[in-house]
């Protein structure tokens, strides 16, 4: 039974030479799981948003949208707001209400139901989401991940029968991301919620969706089970980045589609498949030499650092000592909380510890007088890169800084003419960076780079911070990604409660790491010794002989 | 018996406005003090003497306000003395140390009801009124702390990069403009993401109800009878004259006869009212606590 049917759709923006969407005809069963993926600028957004009548963007539309049924011009207002619910990318500005218990109430209060019904049903939502603990709360109180479940469980009391979300998980870390991923699935499962889903991260919804449709250019070109679709999508396409590292691992060692192979999707297949295919005869790839950074000259060095926001609350940072050498990456990883962004506010001198030593190039940062330590001296790209925008178009923002740019390892010129906000994710951050760089830094301190970046500008996001390393620019990142770190650090920490607790080239440091590693580390474990990339683990399989009766 | 602070906030509002009325309308002696230690001891049994500083402040004001009066105000028939060739009378003296008194007393009175109302409390009474109102009033309480804690993230963001330059105040003024010239942009842009959210959830689809945590149990009722019995027994007194006062040429003593008193205690009981509940409140706990 069909809940939802897409006929022969396409829609153009006005003021647009080519459509934004063009002839995707789709049809989504009750109860399916389905994920819609596809680069940047593919149409996603635009076709979600047309499936919900309030969100729908101005614009030219053909073709024919049904739900259950009725085409979705036809249905009547509340049907239209309760029985498509619609969750966005930015937990903060989806939350209309200041407190948690308003907002689950705010959809039923719109639509006039009753007090009494309303209690009932906020109490039944609350329960199921956990939210209780919380329910009186302001919502300025709650954790990123909290918000979303909050925005997900204001739109689940209106009781949908479809769940269009839009890179929910985007802005959140791994852990809340996988928890609200799970949330999903339990929806799905339980209450047979039928989800239209679009992810940038594809490592957590692939294992656990039914039916993947893929985007390219505002045209579906390809719809099936997430297997199969794994197995025989080009090995050079875009989407195959952002798929998850079994199956990139997977299709590395057979790049030819095949739709007969059986692909696996997540880390526990991708072991099976790596042990039952290949010996470890060779167990580890050559070490590479020792970096020599450990004799270069001290770059930041934070000495037995306390500090805490309120002198009546508790501590963020515990005596955390810290020594950057110049030329040098380092990648700070740990849960929320554990101090990372502090620490960089630290190394850059928004705040100053109570008590211990931060000093820059070797010199104490008090020393830095006025404006000095910002002066070719130390940068902060921050986590949320809106903030470094004051100006209207992306032209202005780096007006001024025209030689920075001349050697900055990639180009802005396509962007000059449009407002900052208006750029995608990726965008953003790169313009961001090229004018944070304006400044001649000999420091790049870096907050969550990879936020919110899909596959693909993440990877250009690695390029351009070794380009960046290449020329002699010592950079700190603070991060969640651990893809990330594991390919772009000489050195990753690990914090916990305000300190460091391991500090280690990426190899030993994911290797000796169990839980908080990469998934090709997890994969490869017990068998090979230290592949903590993709690259690494591919390696050593060609180097290793395929065993008997192995493919 | 619940505690005073648990009842339904309409009944706070009835209960504070009554209170301090009356003391408002009849200023005179008996009522003032009345009010006063009604308002002091609701307030130090439930705070006991947490902010002490904040208390030296309203004594401060109320020493002020006293003196200012007879220094302004040059009526009555008593001089006590002459600054500059200006009368200072009694009576004068008099009516300031209770008009500060008065003064006092609906601060204090306040300063409780602020304590007890929260956001949800306010938003539920002004919702009485007019749901879209209240509706209004939570996206501000939502936006305004949201807004300033971007714009101080602005700020670092933009002190890290340099913008403000020197430590000379016509540049950090125009950084600070800039500042906040983007977080109107940021606003607006934010306000779109939110409109969304709020038109996918079906607003303004039809007429709205309004959903709220508080209820009228029995004792919200039992009090708010009480509140407005207590209310019309003192407005009746009052308007019969029982509270009637003469502070200038001469000053009158209050009146003492039956109906006046009647009217004293029926205000004493109302200004104790929520003491009387803290209080017995407690003494139930203890006793239940005991036989636990």
């Amino acid at each position: 039974m069909e809940l939802l049917t897409v006929k022969d759709l396409s829609f153009q923006y006005p003021d647009a030479i080519a459509p934004a969407v063009s002839d995707v005809s789709f049809s989504v069963a009750r109860g399916e799981f389905v994920a819609l993926c596809g680069a940047t600028g593919s149409g996603k957004s635009t076709l979600l948003r047309l499936l919900k009548r309030e969100l729908s963007p101005r614009g030219e539309r053909q073709g024919e949208i049904a739900f259950d049924g009725v085409p979705i011009d036809a249905l009547d207002d509340r049907t239209a707001a309760s029985g498509i619910g619609f969750v966005m990318q930015h937990p903060e500005q989806q939350i209309v209400t200041d407190k948690v218990w308003h907002e689950l109430a705010f959809g039923l209060e719109n639509l006039g139901v009753e007090r009494g019904i309303i209690h009932r049903r906020v109490a039944e939502m609350a329960s199921y989401f956990g939210i209780e603990s919380w329910f009186d709360r302001s919502v300025s109180e709650l954790s990123g991940g909290q918000k979303q479940l909050l925005n997900l469980a204001s739109v689940m009391v209106m009781q949908p029968r479809l769940l269009l979300l839009d890179e929910p998980t985007a802005q959140l870390d791994p852990i809340a991301a996988s928890n609200f991923i799970n949330t999903l699935k339990k929806l799905n499962r339980e209450l047979s919620l039928t989800i239209v889903i679009i992810e940038h991260r594809l490592e957590e919804i692939i294992p656990r969706c039914d039916r993947l449709l893929v985007l390219d250019g505002g045209r579906l070109i390809d719809a099936d089970a997430p297997r199969a679709i794994a197995a025989r999508l080009p090995a050079d396409a875009r989407l195959m980045r952002a798929m998850p590292t079994a199956v990139r691992l997977f299709r590395a060692l057979h790049p030819h589609p095949d739709t007969a192979a059986c692909c696996p999707l997540d880390e526990r297949e991708g072991r099976e498949f790596i042990e039952s295919t290949y010996d470890n005869a060779i167990r580890s790839l050559p070490e590479v030499s020792a970096a020599a950074s450990e004799r270069a000259p001290v770059a930041l060095e934070i000495d037995q650092a306390f500090f805490r926001y309120e002198r009546t609350a508790p501590d963020v940072l515990r005596g955390l000592s810290l020594t950057v050498y110049q030329g040098e990456s380092v990648c700070i990883l740990g849960g929320n909380g554990s101090g990372k962004t502090t620490t960089l506010g630290l190394l850059c001198g928004l705040r100053h510890p109570y008590s211990g030593r931060v000093s820059v190039l070797g010199k104490p940062i008090k020393q830095y007088r006025g404006q000095s330590l910002y002066r070719g001296c130390v940068a902060l790209l921050p986590q949320d890169v809106q903030t470094v925008f004051l100006c209207n178009t992306v032209r202005e923002e780096l007006k001024g800084t025209e030689q920075a740019q001349a050697s900055l390892p990639y180009s802005l010129e396509h962007l000059y003419d449009r407002h900052p906000y208006d750029l995608s994710g990726g965008e953003q951050q790169l313009v961001a960076l090229a004018k944070v760089l304006a400044t001649e830094p000999e420091i790049l301190l870096l907050d969550e780079p990879t936020k919110g970046l899909d596959a693909y500008a993440k990877l250009r996001m690695i390029d351009v911070i070794r380009a960046l390393q290449s020329k002699g620019m010592t950079v700190v990142t603070v991060t969640h990604d651990v893809e990330f770190a594991a390919a772009c650090a000489d050195r990753c920490a690990m914090f916990f409660r305000g300190e460091i607790t391991s500090i280690a080239p990426p190899r030993a440091f994911f290797s000796e790491n169990s839980f908080y590693t990469t998934a090709a580390s997890r994969i490869t474990r017990g068998h090979f010794d230290g592949a903590v990339t993709v690259e690494d683990a591919v390696a050593l399989c060609l180097q290793n002989k395929l065993r008997e009766g192995a493919l | 018996m619940r505690p005073f602070e648990d009842y339904n906030p309409f009944v706070h509002l009835v209960y504070f406005v009554s209170c301090s009325a009356i003391v408002m309308f009849f200023l005179q002696p008996v009522t003032v003090v009345l009010s006063l230690l009604g308002a002091l001891s609701l307030f130090f049994v439930r705070r006991r003497l947490a902010e002490g500083r904040s208390h030296l402040y309203s004594l401060a004001l109320f020493l002020v306000m006293a003196l200012l009066n007879p220094l302004f105000n040059h009526n009555g028939a008593t001089v006590l003395l002459l600054i500059n060739h200006n009368p200072i009378t009694l009576e004068a003296v008099v009516y300031g140390i209770f008009a500060a008194a008065m003064l006092l007393a609906v601060l204090y009175w306040f300063r409780t009801f602020s304590q007890i109302m929260s956001s949800d409390k306010l938003l539920y009474l002004f919702g009485g009124v007019s749901p879209k109102l209240a509706l209004i009033l939570s996206m501000a309480l939502r936006y305004v702390p949201l807004f300033a804690k971007q714009a101080k993230r602005v700020n670092d963001t933009q002190r890290a990069m340099g913008l403000y330059r020197e430590e000379n105040l016509i540049d950090n003024t125009r950084a600070g403009a800039r500042v906040f010239s983007v977080m109107v942009t940021w606003g607006l842009e934010n306000g779109i993401v939110t409109a969304d959210s709020m038109s996918a959830r079906g607003y303004g689809i039809g007429k709205r109800t309004q959903y709220t945590l508080y209820r009228f149990y029995r004792t919200d009722v039992l009090l708010l009878c009480t509140t407005l019995l207590l209310l019309s027994i003192v407005v009746v007194g009052g308007a019969l004259g029982a509270l009637d006062m003469q502070w200038y040429p001469t000053l009158r003593l209050p009146r003492t006869d039956a109906l006046a008193l009647v009217t004293y205690v029926a205000y004493a009981l109302l200004s104790f009212l929520p003491t009387i509940l803290e209080i017995g409140e407690r003494a139930r706990w203890n006793c239940l606590q005991s036989r636990i």
